[in-house]
């Protein structure tokens, strides 16, 4: 029996990119206000009580430890409560789920969730890739984010012999999609060829291998579900949630071949919504290198484990497939702006279950959707949110 | 050089250190072998004599950061020597003094150096790099440390002033050869030379000094030196020990002069048989693989790319750092009471990764493992160099670390053989940072 005490009534997402013209503010404002227009019989600003806002890295656009007041002021709402979460690469997804619980608790009726990030104000040196030089001087050193997850690359090629091609088929795949989201960063199509021959990142991974560095902002609204009817007659509901942690360090993984995070994470999303992998229409997964969706699809339970790289190559994820991923495009055509990208998975899941994916849409069964982020030193957290449309 | 310079270069062979090693990882590396060869655990060790012109901290914790590394005591005894290429022999003689002195038992000499000439100075193509150790006691041996003598000359030869990154070239080779060197090295020599030495090593700071020395300590019936600058050029401070270590591989009477600063010392070192580890000495030297120019001056620090480097999370002088210390440089893992799980490092984890435990014990890690996965960097900012290679080992004692990978990468392949040497991680601030690398073994020769 699905939770269901909550339900998503509007939701959106900025068009994705270098939005070099765009404040933070004005991505911010941007979403929200995109995301009120979404809300099927209309919806008064002033109905938000409070909001959870999404931001994961304020030192790269100088705004080191910004608290959660910058964000109403910018939609015009100053004045409601307001939370930043920040919990590595899913601060959006776990966002939406503090999102839920403070509705479910009955303190609030009506929350906004809002993700945002401003990832390019700042050079490709001084953002991400000077995480190089940070954490243990010893342990960590030289540590970019593509150290995160290549060494899992490596150990699932050694032991079930996935192939390049086969982590290039993701990239792909998600290429295609991103190609028919008009929101997504990359709106081009790429081949197994271009993913081989382009430039080394970190072995075994390849620049196409890996996702835009990508500014974007992404909202959703949240009410009691008793409440759901005021503001539209296809409402969505949160049908489940799951976080987990796992140790901060690759040295101290007891695997290299799955994210335990992400299973922890999908067994408790699954048992609170009642659902298996099997009944689920669609995923939004964490593909910030095509290494990363291959484990999401295997630790998520949608293929056997060591099987993600060939179930990929042979299109058992591709949108008509059996087991559709990122339709949206994924972090790797969509872009990972970090705070936005988990409330942006939820908008695309949202869309799916309302059939509103236009030529992305898929074939809902079972009337559920599911979205996973994963990150954090070590990959360790994962935040599994589950949606439905069935009440 | 010659591309670079339109002149320079020429015949011969000199050692360079790689760009993540120095005076103290060398240091590290030949004290550790002396002390396998001699069959000693590092804990017996109560005093530590270092010779290097050019210590790695110009003021600070060079000493006591070779005796963590080496696992010494926290009592150990002992001095640096350094400030030219004299430093090496004063640091035997210091050693030898305070083990006949009463006031240490068991010292450990090592000798290392990494010349930085200027590039485009005259002396470069002979500027050499390399480490010796010796282990001196009160007790046993083979060697005995015998006639000792020195003659000095306030002259300024080759040196480097206080802010001057290279060493400067001589004013006049002329004035030097026949003023300075050919003086007091054939004063110190006629002296050895009486004691009828079987074995010598010379210094030749020119690749022709040594030679004319050589040729003028013959004429009262000489042998020739120990072709130490032949395999590693000009390993400055190291140079006259290391000749000393090549020739007591076998019984005789070995003739050591040093010459440094103005300085020239002479030593004379009895074997009654081989020291154990002189075999394998000019093996040792005859390690490395050839490189470019360019590499050169990019290992030395002298060629570095224009662009904003990344500082390290926090400064190499802050409080993660102190209490890091001994965990990273003695390379140590916290042993879980309850379950055996080793947690590494153990600062960081009061609770055990595998079980919860909160009772460790500190245990120095094993140094050698097999890779479990890998990765090779090539996205890197200032200052990192890529490719640099990046592995999970699984150690022999079932610990699991994840280190960089000393070289390029080339042949590293999940289940390679591994040991673990400590290298230098970063330059930072001005400072260098220490901790292991893993190496393959396979490249042993190579990466050393």
């Amino acid at each position: 029996m699905a939770w269901n005490k909550v339900a998503v009534v509007g939701a959106a997402l900025i068009k994705f990119g270098e939005l070099f013209e765009q404040s933070y503010e004005q991505m911010a404002a941007g979403a929200f206000e995109s995301a009120i227009a979404s809300v099927d019989k209309g919806f008064d600003p002033a109905q938000v009580e409070a909001a959870f806002v999404a931001t994961q890295r304020g030192t790269l656009w100088g705004q080191e430890g910004i608290g959660g007041n910058t964000v109403p002021s910018a939609l015009g709402i100053s004045g409601i409560a307001c939370t930043r979460i920040e919990n590595a690469c899913p601060s959006g997804s776990d966002a939406f789920r503090v999102g839920a619980m403070a509705v479910a608790s009955g303190v609030h009726d009506v929350v906004l969730v809002i993700g945002v990030e401003k990832m390019r104000d700042k050079s490709a040196e001084e953002g991400l890739l000077s995480r190089a030089a940070a954490g243990h001087p010893i342990f960590t050193r030289g540590e970019t984010a593509p150290v995160l997850f290549a060494p899992f690359a490596t150990r699932h090629m050694h032991e079930f012999g996935t192939t390049r091609e086969m982590l290039a088929s993701v990239a792909v795949k998600n290429h295609y999609n991103g190609a028919r989201d008009p929101f997504a960063h990359f709106q081009n199509e790429i081949t197994i060829e271009e993913v081989l021959k382009s430039a080394p990142v970190c072995h075994p991974l390849h620049l196409l291998d890996c996702c835009p560095q990508t500014d974007g902002a992404a909202a959703v609204l949240l009410v009691n579900a008793d409440r759901a009817e005021e503001f539209t007659d296809n409402p969505v509901f949160v049908a489940g949630f799951g976080v987990a942690t796992d140790h901060p360090y690759l040295h101290e993984k007891s695997t290299f071949t799955a994210m335990t995070a992400t299973t922890a994470a999908a067994e408790r999303a699954y048992k609170m919504a009642g659902v298996g992998p099997d009944q689920i229409d669609s995923a939004e997964v964490h593909d910030c290198f095509t290494i990363t969706e291959i484990l999401d699809i295997e630790d998520l339970g949608f293929v056997e484990k060591g099987k993600g790289g060939i179930a990929s190559l042979e299109g058992e994820t591709a949108i008509n497939g059996r087991i559709p991923i990122n339709t949206s495009g994924g972090l790797l055509a969509k872009g990972h702006p970090i705070g936005a990208t988990g409330v942006a998975q939820i908008t695309e899941c949202w869309w799916q279950l309302r059939g509103q994916a236009d030529q992305r849409q898929v074939e809902v069964r079972n009337g559920y959707a599911l979205q996973h982020n994963v990150g954090g030193r070590g990959s360790g957290v994962a935040v599994v949110n589950i949606l439905t449309n069935r009440r | 050089m010659n591309a670079a310079w339109g002149r320079g270069g020429g015949r011969g062979t000199v050692a360079v250190c790689g760009p993540d090693e120095d005076v103290l990882t060398l240091a590290a590396a030949a004290a550790l072998r002396a002390l396998e060869a001699a069959g000693l655990d590092p804990g017996l060790v109560d005093g530590l004599w270092w010779g290097t012109s050019r210590p790695p901290f110009a003021e600070g914790p060079s000493h006591a950061v070779l005796a963590a590394a080496l696992g010494l005591s926290p009592h150990a005894a002992g001095a640096l020597s350094s400030g030219s290429a004299h430093a090496g022999i004063e640091a035997l003689l210091g050693a030898a003094d305070a083990v006949a002195a009463g006031s240490a038992r068991l010292a450990l000499v090592v000798a290392a150096d990494s010349v930085l000439p200027g590039p485009g100075t005259g002396f470069e193509a002979r500027s050499g790099a390399g480490a010796v150790a010796f282990v001196v006691g009160a007790d046993g041996g083979n060697a005995f440390l015998g006639a000792r003598t020195t003659r000095s000359r306030p002259f300024l030869d080759r040196y480097r002033g206080d802010r001057e990154e290279t060493l400067r070239d001589l004013y006049d080779p002329r004035l030097f050869r026949e003023e300075v060197f050919l003086p007091l090295t054939r004063e110190v020599g006629g002296q050895l030379a009486a004691l009828e030495p079987t074995a010598w090593s010379l210094p030749d700071p020119d690749g022709r000094l040594g030679g004319v020395l050589a040729k003028n300590l013959a004429e009262g019936g000489a042998a020739a030196s120990a072709p130490v600058y032949a395999a590693v050029g000009d390993a400055g401070a190291a140079a006259a020990l290391l000749g000393a270590a090549s020739a007591l591989d076998t019984q005789g009477v070995v003739a050591v002069l040093a010459y440094g600063g103005g300085r020239a010392t002479g030593v004379i070192l009895n074997a009654e048989g081989p020291v154990p580890g002189a075999a394998g000495v000019l093996d040792a030297l005859s390690g490395g693989k050839p490189t470019t120019y360019a590499a050169v001056l990019r290992a030395r620090g002298l060629l570095v790319k224009t662009g904003e480097t990344v500082d390290m999370g926090v400064p190499p002088e802050s409080a993660m750092f102190v209490r890091g210390a001994d965990e990273m440089l003695q390379l140590l893992g916290a042993r879980c009471g309850d379950c055996g799980t080793i947690n590494t490092p153990p600062s960081i984890h009061p609770h055990c990764i595998a079980c919860g435990g909160t009772k460790f014990e500190l245990i120095p890690l094993a140094r050698h493992g097999i890779v479990h996965t890998f990765v090779i960097n090539h996205t890197m900012p200032e200052p990192f160099v890529a490719p640099l290679p990046i592995a999970v080992l699984d150690l022999d004692d079932g610990a699991r670390v994840m280190l960089q990978v000393a070289g390029d990468g080339v042949g590293l392949e999940i289940g390679s053989e591994m040991d673990l040497v400590l290298r230098r991680y970063a330059y930072e601030r001005g400072v260098p940072v220490y901790g292991y690398k893993a190496r393959l073994v396979a490249n042993e020769t190579e990466e050393s």
